[in-house]
């Protein structure tokens, strides 16, 4: 009897249904944080702004950090159907509550990466006569997202794994797949630890995938990913340069200033 | 060419006659300029010289056009009459309730190099920074090439748009401000593409010329954490040139930079000066504001406290800015 309690052969066997587990888990998860990420910037300008509209954002975002995930999810799968008549999906189900819970997340990281850029960057965009809108997107964005990226994947790894909440709408994300499978072979100890495999190699490769976009998006950006996307840019800029004359006297102070 | 030179002060329990012609702030209408102290009247201005302040050390803002600066036509664009760059009347400015500035007034004309100097927390930046309105005035007229912009009793239709007046006035910091997420030349093109609406290769090209006048073409694909701050200060000039501004305002352009980088971008002032910009500098390179400033201005306190033309490091007499400038120089 001792010889035949775990049975590892099983998760080969069930391969196909775990990935789709999996599959089903990113996809939620994924499809969530787009949406999180425009409501979270959304709720960070709100909070960011005037009296009636921060307040607001900011009731937003702590009722929804309050909200645990199992309940959220009941709330919009049965709750709006019940209430509002809408009667959405599994899938659609999971993505709402994602972004109901996250996007107030995201919110007061964006929110804190938005304060974290000098005052004077501001400034120096509005010196220029670039329009408030303008100065925002091409100024204070593209500095904000750099510093919010690494806070952003931890809260997708940590969306992921909210996913195996979703089993109780009957999602078929990979502990609703666990389960079903475990129904029929008895095997909870095997199934539960691939399933915590899965999770923390999803883990793993979010985590690789962050750090390569983190590191495009510094300056001068490095790595393969970022090189062979700017490099046109890189190269008209390069040939611009090149036209200068050589170097001017006290240009020549920095040193650091290595080649292009 | 020159300019008569004006400047006003008000408040000041001193000997100046400008004080003679403290400004009634309620009464000041539009087009009304030649109040303040010494002023020659409008039409004046633009034809005969009339005598100035300074007429020994005339700047020769006729003299070489040899920079290759792309601001040259500022000045010859002006329509006629509209020698006033820049003025401000019966500015006060309050921080919560810390009022650092008294209701000052300052004139700038056309080419004209203008020095603010003093203390710190005397209220100079504050003060230019009213110029482009990154601080709003709560109280005073600001006249920008003949359109207001101040709080001053004004109807709202005939008030400029802060947006156009900046897009007319370049400003440089002390802290550069360059923005790091994007290399020096798009540091240049970002507004010449945004706010001047120019292609890509117009862009690339005219922020060329810009940071070729500033000796950095070569460095064009460098981000900001590459260069040193001289060269950072230097493309952060010519980010602002390259926009072809009719005033150019610096806030104490030197004052982060080590020692042996202050030489270089003081460098690129002059030349700008040279080109005839108009300027208005503060500074505690008072080497340097001597050489160059046609006006000189000794703040203290949130007030103009004395002012005089080139010479006045030199030949002033009120005893606070003599201090200063003894402790500084």
């Amino acid at each position: 009897m001792t010889a035949t309690v775990f049975d590892w052969s099983i998760i080969w066997q069930y391969r196909g249904e775990l990935v789709g587990g999996m599959a089903t888990a990113l996809e939620v998860a994924a499809v969530g944080l787009l949406i999180s990420i425009v409501v979270g910037l959304a709720l960070a300008v709100g909070r960011m702004s005037r009296r009636p509209v921060s307040s607001l954002a900011a009731l937003w975002i702590n009722v929804f950090r309050g909200v645990p995930a199992l309940v959220s999810v009941l709330w919009v799968y049965f709750g709006w159907s019940l209430l509002l008549g809408i009667n959405l999906s599994v899938f659609e189900a999971g993505v709402v509550a994602l972004v109901l819970l996250y996007g107030a997340f995201l919110a007061e990281i964006f929110r804190s990466a938005l304060e974290a850029i000098p005052r004077g960057q501001r400034e120096a965009g509005m010196a220029v006569g670039l329009h408030r809108a303008r100065v925002f997107v091409h100024v204070v964005l593209p500095q904000a997202i750099k510093i919010a990226i690494p806070n952003v994947g931890s809260m997708f790894i940590g969306m992921v794994k909210t996913t195996s909440v979703f089993s109780v709408i009957g999602l078929l994300e990979v502990i609703h797949v666990t389960e079903n499978i475990e129904a029929t072979t008895f095997q909870p100890f095997v199934l539960y630890t691939a399933a915590a495999a899965i999770y923390v190699a999803i883990a793993f490769l979010l985590d690789f995938a962050f750090r390569l976009f983190e590191r495009s998006l510094s300056k001068p950006a490095t790595g393969g990913i970022a090189g062979w996307v700017m490099a046109r840019k890189r190269q008209r800029i390069a040939l611009i340069a090149a036209r200068g004359t050589a170097v001017t006297g006290a240009a020549s102070v920095s040193g650091q200033g290595s080649a292009v | 060419m020159t300019i008569p030179r004006e400047f006003g002060r008000r408040n000041v329990g001193g000997t100046d006659e400008a004080r003679d012609h403290a400004h009634e702030d309620a009464t000041w209408r539009r087009g009304d300029v030649g109040v303040v102290a010494g002023a020659a009247p409008r039409e004046m201005m633009s034809a005969a010289p009339a005598p100035t302040l300074i007429s020994e050390h005339s700047p020769g803002n006729s003299g070489p056009a040899s920079v290759a600066t792309p601001v040259d036509e500022g000045q010859s664009a002006l329509p006629e009459g509209e020698h006033v760059v820049v003025e401000l009347q019966g500015i006060r400015k309050s921080f919560g309730s810390v009022e650092v500035l008294h209701g000052v007034d300052v004139t700038v004309h056309a080419g004209e190099h203008v020095v603010i100097f003093g203390p710190s927390g005397s209220g100079k930046s504050t003060l230019l920074r009213t110029i482009n309105l990154l601080e709003q005035p709560d109280e005073g007229s600001l006249r920008v090439l003949g359109v207001e912009y101040g709080p001053a009793p004004c109807p709202k239709a005939e008030r400029g748009n802060p947006l156009e007046l900046r897009r007319r006035v370049g400003m440089v910091f002390q802290q550069f401000n360059l923005f790091p997420h994007l290399s020096a030349l798009e540091n240049v093109t970002l507004a010449l593409r945004r706010v001047k609406r120019l292609s890509r290769s117009a862009a690339d090209e005219r922020a060329a010329e810009a940071l070729e006048s500033v000796g950095l073409l070569r460095w064009a694909a460098h981000y900001p954490s590459q260069l040193s701050g001289g060269q950072q200060q230097r493309v952060a000039i010519a980010r602002a040139v390259s926009l072809d501004p009719k005033v150019m305002l610096f806030d104490e352009p030197t004052s982060a930079l080590d020692p042996e980088l202050v030489g270089e971008v003081l460098g690129v002032m002059r030349k700008l000066a040279e080109s005839g910009m108009t300027m208005v500098i503060v500074t505690h390179e008072l080497n340097f504001a001597r050489e160059i400033g046609d006006m000189n201005v000794f703040m203290e306190d949130g007030e103009i406290v004395e002012f005089g033309p080139r010479g006045f490091f030199d030949e002033c007499t009120n005893a606070r800015a003599r201090e200063f400038i003894g402790s500084v120089l």
